[in-house]
C-alpha cells in the first residue's frame, strides 16, 4: 500500500540552511505523454496508458535499464475538476486491456503505483513507492528527499491528467441540488476556481496602479513560449497565438479574470527520473542537480488569500528557496514559476525578487523584453498558458534548458546555468531549484 | 438581410471537437447572401485564419460574449447564431437578440424559408 | 439570487442554526480568543479544542471584489453575471464572508464601503448570511 509523503519530506521551514542533499540529487531522464483535449474513451488513451508512455519514454531518455530502478513517487489523483459521473458503467474494454486493482476506476479516473507497477512489468526492482499528491511539483520534491535520503537511488516521477467530456468544475457537487454544511461557506456563491486569484490581483492593480491590459504581453509571450512546446497541447493541436488585441478581447470568466488568464484542461502526463548525483554521471542526458526544494504550508487565515498574505508567503518562500539552494536571486539564470491562472505569476517572481523586482514592478517588467531571447527571460516553458493544464511544463523546460535541449524553446540571451520552478499557488507551493553543476 | 454566427468548437467540421456543420455550408451561406462570421472563444486572431484558410471572407470574427457587439454594428433582418452549448451559446444568443439554433437544426439552413418555416 | 440548498455537518451545524435565527456566530477559541471562519475542529492559532460560538455585530465592510460572468454552479448560471464581494466583519477585518451584494448593480461595488447582514432562505430553506451595502464610504469599484 502505497502512503502519502509524510510532512517532514518536504522542506518548509525557513533557518534550516542548505538542503543536506544540496548537488547529491539529479535528474536525468524525461518523458512525456502525447495530449488530448480530453478523453475518446479508448483504452490505449486512457490517462493509465498515457501514463505508461510517459514513464517508458522517461526511462528511454535516460537510457537506464528498467530493472535497476526501485523508486516511484506519483499523485494519485488526475484531475481537479473532471469527475466520473456517479452510476456510469466502467468501460470494460478499457478495464479489460490492463492488469486491473480493485479500484475499477484506477487508470481511467486516478492512478495508483499498484496499477503502475501491475501495468509495467519490466520495472522488477521497484522497493519504494510513494505519493507526492497535489501536482509534479509536490511529487518532484519527495522524490528528490527520497533519493538523498537513500530510501530509492534510482527513482521514476510521475504525474498525470485526465480530462473527459463536458465542461470542466461542472459536475459533481455543483451540479447538485445541496451542498455540504463545510463546503457551502465558500460554494454558495459559484466563484469559478480563478476568482480568489482574480481577487487577488484586482487588490493588487488597486494597490500599485496597475490594469489588466498589462498582463497582455505576459500572455502573448506564454503562449510564443508554448508554441515552441513540442509536446504541448497548443503546439500539436491548436498552434494559434493569443495577441494582445486577442487577450483584450476576450470574455470573463470571474473579472478581473478573462478566458486567456485560465489554462485549458487536458489529458497529459509526465514522468522524470531522479538519481544520486554520482549514478547520474554515466546517464545518456547530462545531469541536471537539484540544489533545493522548498515549500510553504501557509493557509490563509480566512476563506481566501488576502494580497498582504501572499506577498508575505511569497516573499517567505523565496528565503527558503535561496537559503536551501545556497544562491541568491542574483544566481538565476531564468524563472519557471508556475502560471495557470496567469494572474499569480507576479506574485511568485516579486517574491523570489527575480532581476530585482520588488512587489508592484511584474507588470511593468512584462512591458519590457521578456522573451527567451533576452537578458530577462519570463517562463520560457509557456506555463500551463502556453502548453494547456499540466502543472509540470516549467519543470520540464528548466532541465531541457540547463541540458541546452530545448530546441526552439533555448534560452540564448542568458546561460542557462541556475533555474527555479514550481507551484502551484503562491500559497501552498512547492518548489525546485535546478542547476548544471552540482556546487 | 438575414446574418449568420458561427460557433466554432463543437460546431463546425474544423472546430476542436469537430462538428457537423462543413465549410462548404458557410460558403453556401455567403453565396445566399447572408451576412457571416463566428463568434467563438477562439483567439480572434486564429478565428480569422481558420476563415482564411478555407478562402472564406467573413463579415465578423468576434469573441464569444460579443453577440450584443455585432447585432449594434450589422443591420439584418434576422439575426442567428449557431452553436452548441447551452451556457455559452444559446443562452447568450437569445439574450442578445438573436435566434438559436443547434447544428443539428442548422443542417437544413431553415433561414431560408425564415424562422417560422 | 437562488442557492442551492445547505445540508450542515457537525463542524457548521451551530453557525447554519444560528443563520435560520437570523444570526451570525463565528468560531472563537476559548483559550486565546482567536476567531476562525471557515471553523475547524481546534484552534488554528494555539491548538486548543476549545472552541465556542460567538455572535457577531452583523456588521463589516466591503474589502475586495470579483464580479463571475462564467459560474460552475448550474443554478447561478441563469444569474450571470453578478458580483461576488469579500465582507470582512467588523469585530475583525482578518475573518471573511462571500456575497452577492443583493441590491448592489453588478461591477458598481464601492470597495471599502460598510454593509450589515441580511439572511436568505436557499433552495431547501436553510438560511445564509448574505450582505447589503449600509453606506456609501467606499473608495469605488473598477478593480483593474
Amino acid at each position: 500500500m502505497t502512503e502519502n509523503a509524510p510532512a517532514t519530506m518536504y522542506r518548509t521551514d525557513e533557518g534550516t540552511g542548505p538542503w543536506e542533499h544540496r548537488g547529491k540529487v539529479a535528474a536525468v531522464g524525461v518523458g512525456h505523454s502525447p495530449t488530448a483535449r480530453r478523453w475518446d474513451g479508448r483504452a490505449e488513451t486512457c490517462v493509465g496508458a498515457i501514463s505508461l508512455i510517459a514513464l517508458r519514454r522517461a526511462i528511454e531518455d535516460a537510457g537506464v535499464d528498467p530493472a535497476e530502478i526501485d523508486g516511484l513517487v506519483m499523485d494519485p489523483v488526475t484531475t481537479t475538476g473532471a469527475y466520473w459521473p456517479k452510476g456510469k458503467p466502467v468501460p470494460e474494454e478499457v478495464t479489460s486491456a490492463f492488469n486491473s486493482t480493485d479500484n475499477p476506476l484506477d487508470g481511467i479516473a486516478g492512478l495508483s503505483a499498484e496499477w503502475i507497477l501491475k501495468n509495467m512489468p519490466e520495472l522488477t526492482g521497484i522497493d519504494f513507492t510513494m505519493y507526492g499528491p497535489g501536482c509534479m511539483s509536490n511529487a518532484i520534491c519527495v522524490a528528490a528527499q527520497a533519493v538523498g535520503d537513500g530510501l530509492a537511488n534510482t527513482c521514476l516521477v510521475l504525474k498525470s491528467w485526465h480530462n473527459y467530456e463536458g465542461r470542466y468544475y461542472q459536475g459533481g457537487a455543483n451540479a447538485g441540488s445541496d451542498l455540504p454544511g463545510t463546503a457551502a461557506l465558500h460554494a454558495l456563491w459559484g466563484t469559478p476556481a480563478c476568482y480568489g486569484t482574480a481577487l487577488q490581483f484586482a487588490e493588487y492593480c488597486r494597490k500599485y496602479g496597475k490594469n489588466h491590459d498589462m498582463m497582455a504581453p505576459f500572455i502573448e509571450n506564454s503562449r510564443q513560449n508554448g508554441l515552441k512546446f513540442p509536446e504541448g497541447y497548443w503546439a500539436s493541436h491548436r498552434p494559434e497565438e493569443i495577441t494582445p488585441e486577442d487577450y483584450k478581447a476576450a470574455r470573463w470568466i470571474a473579472k478581473p479574470a478573462n478566458l486567456f488568464d485560465n489554462d485549458l484542461p487536458i489529458m497529459v502526463s509526465a514522468a522524470y527520473l531522479y538519481t544520486t548525483a554520482e549514478r547520474a554521471r554515466d546517464m545518456r542526458q547530462k545531469p541536471v542537480y537539484i540544489l533545493n526544494h522548498a515549500a510553504s504550508n501557509t493557509r490563509p487565515r480566512s476563506l481566501t488569500p488576502t494580497l498582504d498574505e501572499v506577498e508575505a508567503d511569497t516573499a517567505r518562500t523565496a528565503r527558503k528557496i535561496y537559503e536551501g539552494a545556497g544562491i541568491t536571486a542574483a544566481d538565476l539564470s531564468f524563472e519557471n514559476m508556475y502560471d495557470g491562472f496567469a494572474q499569480f505569476h507576479q506574485f511568485h517572481i516579486e517574491g523570489l525578487g527575480y532581476r530585482g523586482m520588488k512587489f508592484g514592478e511584474a507588470l511593468d517588467f512584462y512591458q519590457t523584453d521578456i522573451s527567451i531571447h533576452g537578458p530577462n527571460p519570463i517562463l520560457p516553458s509557456g506555463g500551463n498558458i502556453g502548453c494547456g493544464r499540466s502543472r509540470f511544463w516549467m519543470h520540464t523546460d528548466c532541465i531541457q534548458q540547463i541540458q541546452q535541449r530545448a530546441g526552439e524553446r533555448q534560452v540564448t540571451g542568458v546561460k542557462p546555468e541556475v533555474a527555479v520552478s514550481g507551484g502551484p499557488m503562491p500559497l501552498g507551493g512547492r518548489f525546485t531549484v535546478w542547476s548544471a553543476t552540482p556546487d | 438581410m438575414i446574418l449568420i454566427s458561427f460557433d466554432i468548437d463543437g460546431t463546425l467540421t474544423v472546430g476542436d471537437p469537430p462538428g457537423i456543420l462543413p465549410m462548404d455550408m458557410v460558403r453556401a451561406v455567403k453565396e445566399q447572401g447572408c451576412l457571416v462570421g463566428s463568434c467563438s472563444d477562439r483567439p480572434i486572431s486564429a478565428q480569422r485564419a481558420i476563415w482564411a484558410s478555407h478562402d472564406i471572407e467573413v463579415d465578423f470574427t468576434v469573441s464569444k460574449h460579443m453577440l450584443p457587439d455585432v447585432k449594434a454594428e450589422f443591420e439584418a433582418d434576422m439575426y442567428y447564431h449557431i452553436g452548441d452549448r447551452e451556457d455559452l451559446d444559446r443562452r447568450p444568443a437569445l439574450e442578445a437578440g438573436f435566434e438559436f439554433l443547434w447544428p443539428h437544426e442548422a443542417v437544413d439552413m431553415p433561414w431560408v424559408d425564415g424562422p417560422d418555416a | 439570487m437562488p442557492k442551492q440548498g445547505v445540508v450542515p455537518d457537525d463542524l457548521t451545524r451551530p453557525f447554519w442554526e444560528a443563520a435560520n435565527e437570523h444570526r451570525l456566530v463565528i468560531q472563537s477559541c476559548v483559550a486565546c480568543k482567536h476567531l476562525q471562519h471557515p471553523p475547524a475542529p481546534v484552534c488554528r492559532v494555539c491548538g486548543s479544542d476549545t472552541v465556542e460560538w460567538k455572535e457577531m455585530s452583523g456588521r463589516g465592510t466591503i474589502y475586495n471584489y470579483g464580479v463571475v460572468h462564467d459560474c460552475p454552479i448550474r443554478l447561478l448560471q441563469e444569474d450571470q453575471p453578478f458580483n461576488v464581494a469579500v465582507v470582512m466583519l467588523a469585530e475583525d477585518p482578518g475573518i471573511q464572508m462571500y456575497s452577492h451584494l443583493p441590491g448592489t448593480p453588478v461591477d458598481e461595488v464601492p470597495v471599502g464601503a460598510e454593509v450589515e447582514v441580511t439572511f436568505e432562505a436557499t433552495a431547501n430553506g436553510q438560511m445564509v448570511p448574505e450582505w447589503r451595502v449600509v453606506g456609501s464610504s467606499g473608495e469605488g469599484g473598477e478593480p483593474a
